[in-house]
């Protein structure tokens, strides 16, 4: 096993998983010395019967503050200074997150609000901006996943000013993670597919990028085996109880090893096509996965290699020669990407070309590709990657994600 | 009750002071390369107007400041962080992490991969100060260390690397 | 890869390990709200040079230390009375124990004491009575462990502290403070990391989360053990056993003992033998007899015991017979390394034969009743004599 040398790993957030997990929650609550939570969520979760499940589970011990349904797709900082005040006018204690990265972004968002005091929570965007330990916050999510249950970032929008807000602090990790399938059951099988490829992105980011580190590792390679042998299974029967429970585990797994050993390329990119396009963040994530590998394969091929056991099974890895294994990851990969494409009906992209709106128009022209290059130059993730990337480079792996050809390598500037 | 004592542990003045030095050296080739590289230039040109970074060692310094003044042009600003509006402060948690970065036994992105240093700003300011960081470094140092500096040792043209490096050390010694 | 139904889990420990990892411990306490850190410590650590390493650690920080460098081995209420007083006198804000054992479980009690109050003590001994966070507590190991220094477990006199509150905050692996002292020391912490994080890895209990803290236990042992007591000095191998006698301690913390751990915990006090090789006299023969039980995955250990390449390569129902197998060789490799010292077999620890049979009654009559007296006394007579069950 790999010994970086230096590490830090922290992943304070209590699991509580099962088939009845939700049940655990007065539990989880009392320990933590909370009576009346603020519950935060969405409409989707609310209409696909979900909160209904939540408060059937807990109603009889807890008792509810309010419930704030509104949080919109992406969290926004008006929201949060909305149910900072809700929570404070109902008395609240505590909070509960139910559903995405969104919802879980917004609630850590209210906690440090409320937690603070304070009528600017752009005070506190940046690293290391909070000092003590914020009020307690319980996440249930609804997708397997962004993995934001066990991670210590959150990021609001101001969509007024026209940014997002990066917040990183220890004590933004949620005290408990509820990871029931009842969450995940009726999960669609879009959702299902892009979750679980960004939650396989981060375990694979984790594993080959510059904080690697034993516990992280190990996080890693457990999340891509429940992933990569569940997905699949849940496509075809998203009834299955055992498998959902299994992504849950895994794209909790995959985001404690990234809050800890943090992302690459495949991020540095998707979050600007995000930012530039619009592009919804899991699909822009698997379908710039094989290139990430492609491109930082002459650093890290020996770890790339070993993830070609946990993602494809005993069988293809024992009959696959070492020196092979890495690229087999690549083709695997590209492969899954195929598998998910058919499964969705083409509605999961395996190129930038392909990827349509809800209105079946391009999300992501030719022409905005030096946008992404250029935004991509500002994102954190890029210090991690294992090797350089400068404008050019940038555009080098867009236009080919974009054409939905693998990556020239001769192309590459090896450092 | 006699087991029990209180000390205070002192200071490292011999590494203060070779961290003094580099970031001198670092903070007056960053102003010598906006003025000769043109990659330099244009990142500088990209920060907002009056952008001013600093780099230096948690809780007393030393720290090396560089920012653009009114008229665009970029200065080295010496090292009173008190009296300075500053954008991005990239602060080092402690004298030992400093001797680890400024003796290349850890690579600028390695500090950073590895807890280091805090990025007290906007992360694009700290991606942009980090790229400025290291072409100093690749002006400043021979090969063989600049290497263990940065992620990718860049190829450059003879000019940029010989005559450039040439002017930069002038610049940074002559201070303009 | 096995998913139980339903599980939990929880490591409120932050990890930072490897070089100059002791210099950041004065950001790290800041960032815990500590200024004034009260450091705990014996005279056995004090006499290796590590205090010196401590307060070196501290220069240019501006941070004032508390240095109290005297913790018995065997410590007592009293020395819990001084301690609180002296750190509330002092106006400590957080306790780093720098060493292991008893200087550990005087830092935990301690921090019990001045959370809360040093005459309720008694009161909160138990399970999870302790219902708030208690102070700062940092542990920065040497490699001279029990097993417990990072469990939620504090002992101190016949009071037994059981709470994730005990936990460290921070744990702080530096190589210049896990040096090997000797090779009695180095293989008794390394060998009860390997059986605490192997009994949570193949236990009823198992799950993903804890096993990500045992798995990486077991490889570091099984890569770094025989190497580092063939080249002492080797820094990053030594770096490697106490990261894994850390994370043991954390996966075990999440599991109830298991066959090993209590026979090995019971012939440890009896005989006065450490810990850690009564485990490993019995690991291979403990995990063994659970191959048999439902409910155990001994197969799954041949995974972080050996390579991707053999576990791959290995069909289902000869997975746990290898990993067995695996396990028996390392211990002729330690026997054979340590010319001798470490000892293969009860026999050759000095146990008497005719004690295994007292032996299996105790660990019964004392409560471990998840096997019967017979199960124990069998796995007993076979880690006495040295003989493999292979099913007997």
């Amino acid at each position: 096993m790999y010994l970086p040398g230096y590490y830090e790993f922290y992943s304070r957030v209590k699991m509580i998983a099962g088939h009845d997990a939700l049940e655990k929650i007065p539990g989880a609550l009392s320990d933590l010395h909370a009576k009346k939570p603020l519950i935060v969520t969405d409409k989707g979760v609310c209409h696909a019967g979900l909160i209904d499940i939540v408060t059937d589970a807990i109603k009889n011990s807890v008792t509810i503050g309010a419930i704030a349904d509104d949080v919109p797709q992406d969290s926004d900082l008006q929201i949060v200074n909305r149910l900072a005040t809700l929570y404070r006018e109902n008395g609240c204690d505590s909070l509960i997150a139910v559903g995405g990265g969104s919802v879980m972004d917004t609630a850590k968002g209210i906690n440090i609000v409320v937690s603070e005091n304070t009528d600017d929570l752009m005070k506190f965007s940046g690293a290391g901006r909070l000092k003590r330990a914020l009020k307690p916050l319980i996440v249930i999510p609804t997708t397997a996943g962004t993995g934001s249950e066990a991670t210590l970032v959150a990021v609001i929008a101001d969509h007024k000013r026209q940014r997002k807000m990066l917040f990183v602090s220890y004590f933004l990790v949620p005290d408990a993670a509820i990871l029931d399938s009842r969450m995940t059951l009726s999960l669609h099988p879009v959702m299902t597919a892009s979750t679980a490829m960004d939650a396989l992105c981060h375990a694979i980011e984790a594993y080959t990028c510059l904080a690697k580190n034993p516990l992280s590792d190990s996080c890693a390679l457990a999340a891509i085996n429940l992933i990569s042998g569940n997905l699949l299974k849940v496509m075809r029967n998203p009834g299955d109880k055992d498998g959902r429970l299994a992504m849950a585990t895994g794209a909790t797994l995959a985001g404690m090893a990234f809050s800890n050993s943090m992302v690459g390329m495949v991020h540095t990119l998707g979050h600007s096509v995000g930012s530039v396009c619009g592009a919804p963040h899991g699909m822009a994530m698997s379908l710039l996965l094989p290139y990430g590998l492609e491109y930082n394969m002459h650093k890290v091929d020996r770890f790339i290699a070993e993830l070609l056991l946990p993602l494809a099974g005993s069988e293809i890895f024992t009959w696959t020669p070492k020196h092979l294994r890495a690229e087999r990851v690549i083709e695997y990969v590209r492969q899954l990407n195929q598998g998910l494409h058919e499964a969705t009906d083409g509605r999961h992209a395996r190129f930038f070309k392909e990827l349509l709106d809800r209105d079946g128009s391009p999300m992501v022209s030719k022409e905005k590709l030096s946008d992404i290059a250029r935004a991509a130059l500002g994102d954190g993730s890029l210090f991690y990657n294992p090797e350089e990337l400068d404008y050019d480079d940038f555009l080098m792996v867009l236009e080919h994600a974009w054409e939905g050809v693998p990556l020239d390598r001769s192309r590459i500037k090896k450092g | 009750m006699g087991n029990y004592r209180e000390v205070q542990a002192g200071s490292k003045p011999l590494k203060r002071e070779y961290i003094m030095v580099m970031l001198w050296f670092v903070g007056r080739a960053i102003q010598a390369a906006a003025r000769v590289d043109k990659a330099v230039r244009e990142e500088f040109e990209q920060l907002p107007e009056g952008f001013t970074f600093a780099l230096g060692v948690e809780p007393h310094g030393p720290y090396m400041i560089v920012g653009k003044n009114q008229k665009g042009r970029v200065k080295y600003l010496g090292w009173k962080t008190e009296d300075q509006h500053i954008d991005l402060k990239l602060k080092i948690k402690n004298i030992e992490a400093a001797v680890l970065l400024f003796t290349f036994q850890e690579s600028t992105a390695v500090a950073f991969t590895r807890n280091r240093l805090i990025v007290d700003g906007e992360v694009p300011y700290a991606c942009a100060t980090a790229r400025i960081l290291d072409t100093a470094e690749v002006y400043l140092l021979p090969k063989l260390i600049a290497r263990l500096a940065v992620k990718r040792y860049p190829l450059w043209s003879f000019r940029r690397k010989y005559i450039g490096r040439t002017r930069i050390y002038f610049r940074s010694l002559l201070g303009y | 890869m096995f998913m139980p139904d339903n599980y939990e889990f929880i490591c409120p420990v932050k990890t930072n390990s490897g070089n100059r990892a002791l210099e950041h411990l004065s950001f790290e306490l800041e960032a815990l709200s500590a200024r004034k850190p009260l450091i705990v410590t014996d005279k056995n650590v004090t006499r290796r040079g590590l205090i010196r390493k401590m307060i070196n650690a501290f220069k240019d920080s501006g941070v004032t230390i508390g240095i109290f460098d005297s913790i018995p081995d065997v410590p007592d209420m009293q020395l819990v009375t001084e301690l609180s007083n002296i750190y509330r006198n002092g106006e400590h804000d957080a306790i780093v124990a720098l060493g292991c054992g008893s200087i550990v479980d005087v830092a935990k009690v301690v921090n019990i004491a001045v959370s809360y109050n040093v005459r309720i003590l008694r009161d909160l001994a138990g399970d999870n009575l302790i219902a708030h966070p208690l102070g700062p507590f940092v542990l920065v190991p040497t490699l001279t462990g029990n097993g417990y220094e990072t469990s939620k477990f504090a002992f101190i006199e016949d009071l037994t502290f059981s709470s994730y509150f005990l936990m460290p905050d921070l744990v702080i692996v530096d190589s210049r403070t896990v040096k090997s002292e000797s090779v009695q020391t180095t293989v008794a912490t390394t060998m009860v990391a390997l059986a605490h994080a192997t009994e949570a890895y193949t236990g009823p209990a198992k799950n993903p989360l804890a096993d990500t803290y045992a798995y990486a236990a077991i490889q570091y042992v099984k890569e770094n053990l025989i190497t580092v007591l063939k080249k002492p000095r080797d820094t990053e191998g030594l770096l490697a056993l106490a990261n894994a006698a850390s994370m043991a301690g954390c996966a075990f913390s999440n599991m109830k003992p298991g066959l090993v751990h209590i026979l090995g915990e019971t012939i440890s006090a009896m005989f006065h033998i450490a810990p850690g090789i009564c485990m490993g006299i019995l690991l291979p023969y403990g995990m063994e007899y659970t191959i048999q039980m439902n409910g155990y995955h001994a197969y799954d250990v041949l995974l972080p015991l050996s390579s991707f390449d053999e576990y791959a390569g290995t069909a289902e129902n000869l997975k746990a017979g290898k990993a067995v197998n695996i396990m028996y060789e390392m211990q002729q490799d330690l026997y054979t390394v340590t010319g001798g010292k470490i000892p293969r077999t009860l026999e050759e620890a000095n146990i008497p034969k005719y004690m295994v049979n007292d032996i299996a009654e105790k660990v019964f009559k004392d409560g471990a009743k998840e096997f019967g007296v017979d199960d124990y006394r069998m796995v007993l007579e076979h880690a006495w004599e040295g003989k493999p069950l292979s099913w007997v």
